[in-house]
């Protein structure tokens, strides 16, 4: 059920985000999810979904999510291990002195936005952001 | 179309709340924990005898988080704890805005503990930081043995845990060596507490270690 919360987060991120970038539309957002948050993409990807259906910016937006593998180093045989069920034992030495060096990814990336045909497509976002609240124009929901 | 690129945690806003409770609660010298179980596995009770213990000798605050009622929030009035109930009216898991609205309404003392009772649930509650200084995951005799290698990620993000209802063993089929091994598997620093809230049990060794802790030595 977590995850309808962190759906939630999304759309309020990806949102406040477009708004600062005059964005008219999001097509597409890009996720970063590493194996050891628990989530269970099906259940994201549904909760996203049903969420951006009810706003009209992001009513349709495809939710594309990069997965990364749970693994860690062992500090004694300098291995690197695909960790299972979270049991951070290595396989080699058989012993505990290891460190996770992924899979507790939870990130937006990017996402791709359809502008006014007017604003200059800018590839800087803090740029568009900086310029936005200059102007005082902000709100794109309405 | 244009690419826009992001990159920024999808709980950064929660994060965010939780970093400024944290400096709000350091700079009192308060102690949080953030306590975590299936539904009865006695958090409740454990705070209740904690605060009944510890009176006079260290101020506890609780915020209780429930799905519906009050029942928590009056029993540790009962015994003479601060408390501020939170009903998150079906949500599954406390967020750190409810902790900041909730600490608007508790008197705390400064030097004193406040615990975060969480939403009985071993899942969603290990996503979202409350501004806690660690996490205590509680289990108890009477569920399953095999909880840790089922929930294995709320007992890698704990710094505890407890053993409840230790008295009951001889009458249920629960390993506890068993549970232990699976806890310490998926975190090998895992400091464990056995217990019984009903007779007392172990209850000296973990109200002891609760005053080195708030006192920051542990």
């Amino acid at each position: 059920m977590h995850e309808l919360a962190i759906a939630q987060s999304i759309i309020d991120a990806v949102g406040e985000k477009a708004a600062m970038c005059n964005a008219t539309r999001i097509k597409s957002v890009r996720l970063l999810i590493g194996e050891a948050c628990g989530i269970f993409i099906d259940s994201l990807t549904f909760s996203f979904e049903m969420l951006a259906s009810f706003d009209p910016m992001l009513d349709g937006a495809r939710l594309l999510i990069d997965e990364v593998p749970h693994r860690a180093h062992c500090r004694h045989c300098n291995g690197v291990f695909a960790v299972a069920s979270f049991v951070t034992q290595c396989p080699a030495c058989q012993i505990w002195d290891t460190e996770i060096i992924s899979g507790d990814e939870l990130q937006i990336l990017e996402m791709e936005i359809e502008t006014e045909p007017s604003s200059s497509p800018l590839d800087d976002p803090e740029t568009v952001a900086h310029e936005q609240q200059s102007t005082g124009g902000k709100n794109i929901h309405g | 179309m244009a690419k826009v690129v992001i990159a920024q945690k999808i709980l950064a806003a929660n994060d965010s709340i939780a970093v400024d409770i944290r400096q709000s609660l350091a700079t009192r010298n308060i102690h949080t924990i953030n306590i975590m179980s299936s539904p009865g596995a006695g958090k409740t009770t454990l705070l209740e005898r904690t605060i009944e213990r510890l009176h006079g000798q260290l101020d506890i605050g609780v915020i209780d988080g429930d799905i519906e009622t009050s029942v928590d929030a009056e029993r540790i009035l009962a015994v003479g704890g601060e408390t501020v109930q939170i009903n998150t009216r079906g949500a599954c898991h406390l967020e750190a805005h409810m902790i900041r609205d909730a600490l608007d309404h508790l008197v705390l003392a400064p030097g004193g503990l406040l615990f975060i009772e969480n939403i009985g649930n071993l899942v969603c509650p290990a996503h979202w930081n409350l501004g806690e200084d660690i996490r205590v995951v509680m289990v108890c005799t009477t569920e399953g043995d095999d909880k840790p290698a089922k929930y294995p990620q709320m007992f890698a993000s704990s710094q505890v845990m407890i053993i409840n209802k230790i008295d009951l063993q001889p009458y249920v089929d629960y390993d506890v060596a068993k549970v232990k091994q699976q806890a310490l598997a998926v975190n090998p620093h895992l400091r464990i507490f056995e217990m019984s809230c009903r007779t007392g049990s172990g209850l000296d060794t973990w109200c002891e270690w609760l005053v080195t802790f708030a006192r920051g030595t542990a």
